[in-house]
């Protein structure tokens, strides 16, 4: 039962969200629900990825106007408006990194670090942190972007499926591909 | 070159709340708007005009 309400709350959430959009994409002021609804997510996932807090909230200012001037162009074709103003975030993100106003930054908690660490290793040590580090810097964009978002940020297959584009199932691949390669590298330097 | 930063503080909720708001994001879009498509904002003024001169 509490399931069921779930489901149905959240259809209903969703169907007020369309209609929000609808009524942005006829007058932009409508924006504002859901910009108060996503810009904190946006910011953090801007934030983490950039050094310098102001470059991360330019980041995001930019995010939203672009997101103003596509909004016509949104339509539900079953990914959520989330995903759909996430990936506008990675394209304006890796703009900066291209026009090197930012740089490349991932953030990462040590007690995030030292669960990876010890699912591979018997002893957690400083020496294997920085081991770990360094093989990090030896993925490939993808492979960190899917590294950072299922491990440092927590987020679901599916959620990051969508973000990347790619499907729940792809995403699961790629993301156990990306970390047997993490693995290697941080094997190969023991 | 990547950076890698570990234990970063993150602004809390009410900061970034505080330092970005709907308002600049709605102005700056009209802005962009006005960049981009001139003529929607002189339509009708440059056509009024014509019609007092006309009249």
């Amino acid at each position: 039962m509490p399931l069921q309400l779930s489901l149905q709350q959240q259809s209903f959430l969703l169907e007020e969200e369309r209609t929000q959009i609808e009524r942005a994409q006829q007058d932009p002021r409508f924006f504002a629900p859901l910009y108060e609804r996503y810009h904190e997510a946006i910011f953090r996932y801007v934030y983490r990825r950039v050094d310098e807090e102001e470059q991360a909230y330019d980041i995001t200012s930019c995010v939203f106007v672009k997101a103003l001037q596509a909004l016509h162009k949104y339509e539900y074709r079953g990914l959520p408006f989330s995903a759909w103003l996430f990936r506008i975030a990675k394209s304006e993100l890796y703009q900066s990194f291209r026009d090197q106003k930012a740089q490349r930054t991932v953030s990462i908690d040590k007690v995030v670090l030292k669960q990876v660490i010890e699912d591979w290793t018997e002893d957690y040590t400083e020496e294997d942190k920085a081991r770990l580090l360094v093989a990090l810097k030896g993925l490939k964009e993808q492979q960190l972007q899917l590294i950072e978002m299922r491990f440092f940020e927590k987020r679901s297959f599916k959620e990051i499926g969508e973000i990347c584009g790619l499907s729940e199932n792809n995403a699961k691949v790629k993301t156990f591909r990306a970390v047997l390669k993490l693995k290697d590298f941080f094997q190969q330097k023991e | 070159m990547l950076k890698i930063l570990l234990d970063r503080k993150e602004p809390c909720s009410d900061e970034v709340r505080q330092r970005q708001n709907f308002n600049e994001i709605l102005a700056a879009h009209n802005y962009q708007q006005k960049v981009n498509n001139p003529w929607r904002y002189w339509f009708y003024p440059v056509l009024a005009v014509c019609l007092l001169l006309l009249v």
